[in-house]
């Protein structure tokens, strides 16, 4: 199929003069957007104990073992944000993300050890398991760097129980195992009670000298036989006990590398732990990336920079979208299905690191006379109309016939409404977009480059897609509401205002609480609060997107669980015609 | 040679960023037109200097109307 895929059509243009005149003010705007999500975190990185107190431990923090675990220039970091607990530590004490292992793609999650010493906190199980469900989307090996002190005890009753509780993570983990996807454990430091079960769960675990795992730690030496309350003598008692279990913690080495053979392997320093885990990476399935590319990878033809020139900061502002995609993909080449039809929603094949990749995105602006056909006023992008529809129902069937990922660009503002968007049964073919998703089971990402909004933003593979959406990204642009929040004011209180006005009563307080309730819209659609919140996966720099999308591509090629031969697609030759 | 440069869209006039006798480089924005929610800017078709804005601030205009002449440079 090399004629079809080696050249491909071209997209974009080069920036003009006037253009970069004009854009400079929304470059400055967007780069300053991105310093405050840059802030936050930051303030993560920072939680907890400084780096040099662990180091003076002998300990080396998490985020060190991740900067030497993983291939430089490969770490696309996840959920850095996500605290939907709001935890007064500003995370959910896991640190995860994708990136590549001694050549090879693999979801990789450890415990942030400066804080709490890795304990469990509330909202952690939660992100575990979107961890997990990420490596069962791909199919590529999961690393742990298992480091849990336990559960942070206070707050026990926010996280450890219920059906996506703190033992949650462990029956994904069987899952993940009888699926055939191998978790890779480094473990370090002392884990006890749930951290045991942090420790034991993968498929193989290579431990440090100093490392435990176990079913109780001291912390509950005398909880276990609880005897109405606590008095001096009971406390010396403990005092006692805890001195000698510090000085042998159940679990050691000893045991579980000596006697049980948990451990496959203990080192001496913490970095053999972590280069145990590259050599055990080298030996994971994995296609060589040659099997699958269409072409030799190539980068896109225009720089990344200029992103935040053709982004508009300004949501009511419109651009091309054609613009944006042409700065993301191989040498900006492409192949559309349907030009001449639904002209609301990009739909192509495109490379990214020499791989096929199917691209869907909104487009903006005024859609031209006579679109959409069924009405008789004007179609504006980022709105669907039956045609779109139809087009990325089409689309999305086939990339699943031809087993080709997908990544979606959104920026929507909803589904066209009224009567005659009903009877030109907009619902039902939104749903049937929704069925067409969950038909393909393909690995499929999001680049939320704006508005998330309305049924617009599940429909066109968000993350409530979670059979297929292997994560979502936003950026400082980003927001993601039911709708907007002057649109939900006027829907929550147009009837009262009716009915005050009746009345011959004052509107003012009608009418604060509508502004109220806009404010909050704005505020609870914020990216910040769309990353803490996890309505999105991580906040990503403009000119950072492309290596999401070369992690997305490679990871989702690796060892994908069905192929179809190049020479066997049909999207190219129904494009080509 | 004088550009006319088009509404490619009805909607209200938001904001003219040049002026008559200003300069221009092909692509700048000379004006934005507000229509369903969204603001569509209004690019210069070349370089030249503005040579007449036929709109102000606030005004409704119907797809196709002229908007300003450029003299192109």
């Amino acid at each position: 199929m090399r004629p079809y895929f080696e050249e491909m059509p071209r997209l974009g243009k080069a920036l003009k003069k006037g253009q970069i005149k004009r854009t400079e003010e929304n470059l400055g705007q967007f780069k300053e957007a991105e310093k405050a999500v840059e802030a936050e975190v930051q303030r993560i990185k920072d939680a907890g104990f400084p780096t040099e107190k662990i180091n003076k431990r002998g300990q080396m923090t998490v985020w060190q073992r991740l900067e030497y675990l993983v291939d430089p220039g490969t770490w696309s970091p996840l959920h850095t944000l996500y605290n939907p607990a709001e935890n007064e530590e500003g995370t959910t004490n896991v640190i995860d993300g994708l990136g590549k292992i001694a050549g090879r793609w693999a979801v990789v999650i450890g415990f942030d050890n400066k804080v709490m010493a890795g304990a469990w906190l509330p909202g952690q199980s939660e992100n575990i398991l979107r961890v997990t469900d990420l490596a069962k989307r791909l199919n590529i090996p999961l690393v742990w760097l298992v480091n849990c002190s336990g559960a942070k005890l206070p707050e026990q009753e926010k996280f450890y129980a219920n059906r996506r509780g703190a033992g949650t993570p462990f029956y994904r983990h069987a899952e993940l195992e009888q699926a055939g996807v191998p978790i890779i454990a480094g473990i370090y430091g002392t884990n006890p009670a749930g951290g045991g079960y942090q420790g034991v769960s993968p498929t193989v675990l290579f431990a440090h000298k100093d490392a435990n795992i176990a079913v109780g730690g001291t912390g509950i030496v005398s909880g276990m036989a609880p005897q109405g309350g606590f008095n001096v003598d009971m406390a010396e008692d403990l005092i006692e006990k805890v001195k000698s279990f510090k000085a042998k913690p159940p679990g050691r080495v000893e045991t579980h590398f000596h006697e049980t053979g948990f451990f496959r392997q203990v080192f001496d320093d913490e970095k053999g732990v972590l280069d145990a885990i590259k050599e055990s990476m080298k030996g994971m399935p994995a296609y060589d990336p040659k099997f699958f590319r269409v072409a030799e990878p190539k980068p896109p033809e225009y720089e990344g920079e200029d992103l935040y020139r053709l982004l508009p900061l300004n949501p009511k502002m419109v651009y091309e979208f054609e613009e944006i995609l042409a700065r993301l993909v191989d040498r900006g080449q492409h192949m559309e299905f349907r030009p001449d039809y639904g002209p609301e929603v990009y739909t192509g094949l495109c490379k990214v690191d020499g791989f096929l990749v199917a691209c869907i995105g909104n487009r903006q602006g005024y859609l031209g006379k006579g679109y959409p056909e069924y009405a008789d006023y004007p179609g504006i992008g980022g709105k669907l109309y039956r045609q779109g529809l139809i087009k990325m129902n089409e689309f999305v069937t086939l990339c699943g016939r031809d087993r080709i990922p997908i990544i979606w660009f959104q920026d929507t503002s909803g589904i066209d409404v009224g009567d005659a968007a009903e009877r030109a049964e907009l619902l039902g073919l939104g749903q049937g977009l929704i069925y067409s998703i969950q038909s393909t089971n393909l690995p499929m990402m999001l680049v939320l480059l704006r508005k998330g909004s309305a049924a617009a933003h599940y429909l066109m593979g968000g993350p409530t897609a979670n059979r297929n959406n292997a994560f979502t990204l936003g950026t400082a642009a980003s927001e993601i509401y039911v709708m907007h929040g002057e649109t939900a004011a006027v829907a929550t209180y147009s009837r009262r205002l009716v009915k005050e006005k009746e009345a011959g009563r004052d509107l003012e307080p009608v009418i604060e609480s509508m502004n109220r309730l806009a404010q909050e819209y704005h505020e609870k659609s914020r990216p910040i609060f769309c990353a803490k919140t996890g309505m999105v996966d991580e906040i990503v720099p403009l000119d950072a997107l492309r290596g999401y999308l070369v992690g997305f591509a490679g990871a989702a090629y690796q060892n994908p669980i069905s192929i179809c031969p190049h020479h066997h697609m049909i999207l190219p030759r129904i494009i080509k015609g | 040679m004088a550009e006319e440069v088009r509404a490619p869209l009805a909607g209200k006039i938001v904001s003219i960023n040049a002026e008559v006798g200003g300069a221009v480089e092909e692509d700048e924005d000379i004006l934005v037109i507000e229509a369903m929610k969204m603001e569509t800017p209004i690019y210069a078709p070349c370089d030249g200097k503005i040579k007449e804005i036929r709109v102000k601030k606030g005004d409704e205009v119907e797809e196709d109307d002229i908007l300003a002449i450029i003299d192109e440079a």
